[in-house]
């Protein structure tokens, strides 16, 4: 059952989205993806998953367009009068038909959400394990992240080593940068 | 109503339809966005858009009863601003945006 507010928000999402790819200038295009990236932000905090909804916030309402706008100064704006592309038509016609052949392929997906199969619950044991020990185990009130600090430490380790390592790159990237242009 | 709610709650309905309504408003604002013609209309237009998120942010938190709702609103409060500004240098002095 679809909600009002989910439909209106739908239309808006879809707007910013084909306005995204349309538009010609990249500086308007860079400021039409915020909102996009507003419209998927109320999308994540609708489906009750807040901490995606707050990642979303910070990258796309802030860092993305911080990078976006650092790319476009070390590159040179075509100026012309048009707002729009111009569209492609081959291009559309194969869009079409791989939008048709997603959209057929939906009504196939198992119904995973609160299904008895899934195995979150095919496997109580696992699952029942977590939740009575997480906190005597990790001392976590949170299970979630019990089990994604405590259970699953090295995990989240190697991806912060991972994140780490790329926010380093980046600031190696544009120290050299800034360097060169001086 | 055309389509039901989620619930049959009044107060729910209606926290849910105010946020529905902000939604409705946020596409005649985007109108602005995709228009133009100027690139400081359409930071305008996104800026409005951002404040109306903290609102419809805050209303479906009171709505579905999850005040962590809030704190995605305080983010995106916090952080609404930071486009406009970098836009605004940008256009200013070409090539300073921090």
């Amino acid at each position: 059952m679809i909600t009002p507010f989910e439909a209106v928000l739908f239309a808006f999402v879809l707007a910013t989205a084909i306005t995204t790819a349309l538009l010609r200038d990249v500086l308007s295009v860079i400021v039409v993806f915020a909102a996009y990236s507003l419209g998927m932000a109320l999308f994540y905090a609708f489906l009750l998953a807040p901490d995606v909804a707050m990642t979303e916030a910070a990258i796309g309402a802030g860092v993305t367009t911080l990078l976006l706008l650092l790319t476009l100064v070390q590159t040179v704006r075509e100026d012309d009068n048009r707002t729009f592309e111009q569209l492609n038509i081959p291009a559309l016609v194969v869009f079409g038909a791989l939008l048709v052949v997603l959209v057929a392929t939906l009504t196939e997906f198992p119904e995973a959400v609160g299904s008895a199969d899934a195995p979150a619950w095919s496997n109580p044991a696992v699952t029942q394990y977590y939740i009575e020990n997480a906190f005597a185990d990790t001392g976590v009130m949170n299970a979630v992240t019990a089990v994604l600090a405590g259970y699953r430490g090295f995990d989240t380790f190697g991806e912060a080593v991972v994140v780490f390592a790329a926010g380093v790159s980046i600031l190696i990237v544009l120290g050299r940068e800034v360097f060169t242009s001086e | 109503m055309p389509v039901a709610f989620i619930t049959g709650d009044l107060v729910t309905d209606v926290f849910l339809g105010a946020a529905a309504l902000f939604m409705l408003l946020a596409i005649a604002m985007f109108y602005r966005a995709i228009k133009g013609p100027t690139t400081q209309d359409r930071v305008l237009a996104v800026n409005v858009l951002g404040t109306n998120t903290v609102v419809i942010l805050a209303l479906l938190g009171a709505g579905l009863g999850e005040p962590s709702l809030l704190d995605i609103a305080l983010v995106y409060a916090l952080l609404n601003f930071l486009m406009a500004v970098a836009i605004s240098k940008f256009t200013v002095e070409r090539g300073g945006v921090l």
